[in-house]
């Protein structure tokens, strides 16, 4: 009578399986029916942006086009977007090789950001910048202006995802691996 | 067989759910703007006293280190209540707020009927793992007479919002 019982849940979680699946695929689908020059298009401020780097280096995130880009705004005021960025370091050297690349925008000053950069190894570039670049992530969905926010393009620049918080890990992966 | 197949039902739809919120994340619509989660507002309590009040949202929190108070006419530095302490990875142990805080502001000469502004500055979380900036919000209130009656709070001005 249990084993009758139980089966039901098993389809269920069989089923559930199934449509998690269809769910990935079909946002997948749902992604790319967006044409490219859309989301090319909702990018261009992003990977216009251009800020002195830690050391006082003007960058511009487009240099990074063509390349799977992943741009993390940060703080070393920020325990959560702290926490997440060892998890960074470790896909950037995992995936960097085939073409991800980690970028930082740290909504701080650049000594804070030098010495936090040393002190966890980072290894990816990071810009720094001000509320200007907290204005920014806004027109990206950043509704609220708090961090960790962080954007995927993939290699045409196109926006894949936007996430205010942290990012789970097994979703950035297995998301780095579609678009690598 | 049909009670499964709803079951079925039911299971897929809480998966598909489920799908949804897992990538939205701390993305939460409920997330409160700065200046709604870290509402501030002060009085005049007498002529040479302003009372400074954070209200914090259910599950956000200020951090006490980063609490700092200023005023024209100016107000002497105030002693900040004990907070909670708090163990972050890379902070360390940290006293944070939650609920609300009051601090008292003493004025460094009394102005009796007269205006004074006060800036707070703050920086807090939610604990769905979000951080906000800094934010200083400024209130102008007027002071009672001397021998009054303490003033009524004012709020410092929320940012319109398309939520609103």
């Amino acid at each position: 009578m249990r084993g009758w019982r139980r089966s039901p849940w098993f389809f269920g979680a069989l089923a559930g399986a199934i449509a998690l699946a269809a769910g990935i695929l079909w946002r997948q689908l749902a992604v790319d029916s967006t044409s490219t020059t859309d989301r090319a298009a909702n990018s261009a401020p992003l990977l216009a942006l251009t800020l002195p780097d830690a050391t006082g280096e003007q960058e511009t995130l487009g240099q990074w086009k063509g390349k799977v880009l992943i741009v993390n705004f940060w703080a070393t005021w920020c325990e959560p977007c702290k926490e997440e960025m060892p998890r960074f370091i470790k896909l950037q050297d995992e995936f960097g090789p085939k073409g991800l690349q980690f970028v930082g925008v740290a909504i701080d000053q650049p000594e804070k950001v030098r010495a936090f950069a040393k002190d966890i190894g980072l290894n990816y570039p990071t810009l720094v910048g001000g509320y200007g670049a907290i204005e920014l992530s806004k027109t990206l969905g950043n509704r609220v202006g708090a961090l960790p926010f962080t954007v995927v393009l993939d290699r045409a620049g196109g926006v894949v995802l936007t996430q205010l918080g942290p990012v789970k890990d097994a979703q950035l992966q297995s998301m780095i691996r579609q678009l690598i | 067989m049909v009670r499964s197949t709803a079951r079925s039902c039911v299971a897929a739809a809480l998966a598909l759910l489920a799908l949804g919120a897992g990538t939205v994340g701390a993305d939460d619509p409920k997330l409160l703007p700065n200046d709604r989660a870290f509402a501030f507002s002060a009085r005049g309590v007498d002529e040479r006293t302003v009372e400074a009040r954070f209200v914090i949202a259910e599950g956000y929190y200020l951090y006490r280190d980063k609490l700092r108070f200023t005023a024209e006419p100016a107000v002497a530095l105030p002693a900040l209540p004990p907070g909670k302490i708090k163990e972050d990875q890379f902070f360390g142990k940290v006293e944070t707020y939650r609920n609300q805080i009051v601090v008292t502001l003493p004025l460094e000469a009394a102005a009796p009927g007269k205006p004074v502004t006060v800036h707070a500055e703050s920086q807090g979380c939610a604990d769905l793992g979000v951080c906000y900036p800094p934010q200083v919000q400024n209130v102008t209130l007027t002071l009672p007479l001397a021998g009054g009656r303490p003033g009524m709070p004012v709020e410092a001005p929320q940012k319109k919002s398309w939520l609103q």
